[in-house]
């Protein structure tokens, strides 16, 4: 289940990075949070595509073995992290940015 | 044609990325730099795990369905681009919510 294990952590990462290194507060904002809701039913139907056309496998050993949209219930927490790190580097860099621009 | 199928998952991720882009102004365009910034940062993340989990076999790829272009630890090529093209359409999502809202408007 070590899929299961990386991807917890990457969740922790992501937020501490968020919350404490890049102090971008994505989840504190109400816009990151209608983001990702826009997004997940389109991680969904690419997790579908990806998994049910065999494209892409899982080790049964890697994963807890629940399934959503034909692939590992991990995937939502792997898309999470991608997606909140994603958005906090976004903000980050782009304040960076315009500070030194401005 | 099957050895397309990653690369049309892929496709389909990029035309929704750019049509949010165009469809709603964004601006990322103007912004690529950091865009691009961002993305690096991203790479190195994902692709560390990537590696990782390809060389302890936690997820495979049929070899049928990708072009067969590794870059290293047998990364298919369509990898590299899935954390180029999935962050660009999240980003993309993101600044066009910001504009359709008017959420956050004083904000940088």
């Amino acid at each position: 289940m070590i899929y299961s294990d990386i991807a917890l952590d990457a969740i922790m990462i992501a937020i501490i990075a968020d919350l404490f290194i890049l102090r971008t507060q994505m989840v504190t904002r109400g816009l990151f949070w209608l983001s990702y809701g826009l997004i997940l039913p389109f991680q969904l139907l690419t997790n579908w595509w990806l998994t049910s056309k065999s494209i892409v496998m899982y080790t049964p050993d890697a994963i807890i073995g629940r399934r959503l949209a034909g692939a590992p219930i991990e995937d939502l927490l792997f898309g999470f992290s991608m997606i909140l790190l994603t958005l906090a580097f976004w903000e980050f860099f782009s304040s960076k940015f315009s500070e030194r621009n401005g | 044609m099957s050895h397309l199928h990653y690369l049309g998952v892929l496709l389909f991720i990029g035309v929704c990325g750019v049509g949010v882009n165009i469809g709603f102004k964004t601006g990322l365009k103007k912004r690529l730099r950091i865009f691009l910034v961002t993305d690096l940062g991203i790479l190195i993340v994902y692709l560390a795990w990537d590696a990782w989990a390809i060389h302890k076999h936690n997820w495979f790829f049929d070899a049928k369905q990708i072009i067969g272009v590794h870059l290293f630890n047998g990364i298919p090529i369509e990898e590299i681009l899935f954390f180029i093209v999935v962050p660009f359409t999240t980003v993309a999502t993101f600044l066009a919510l910001k504009k359709l809202t008017g959420w956050e408007a004083d904000r940088k």
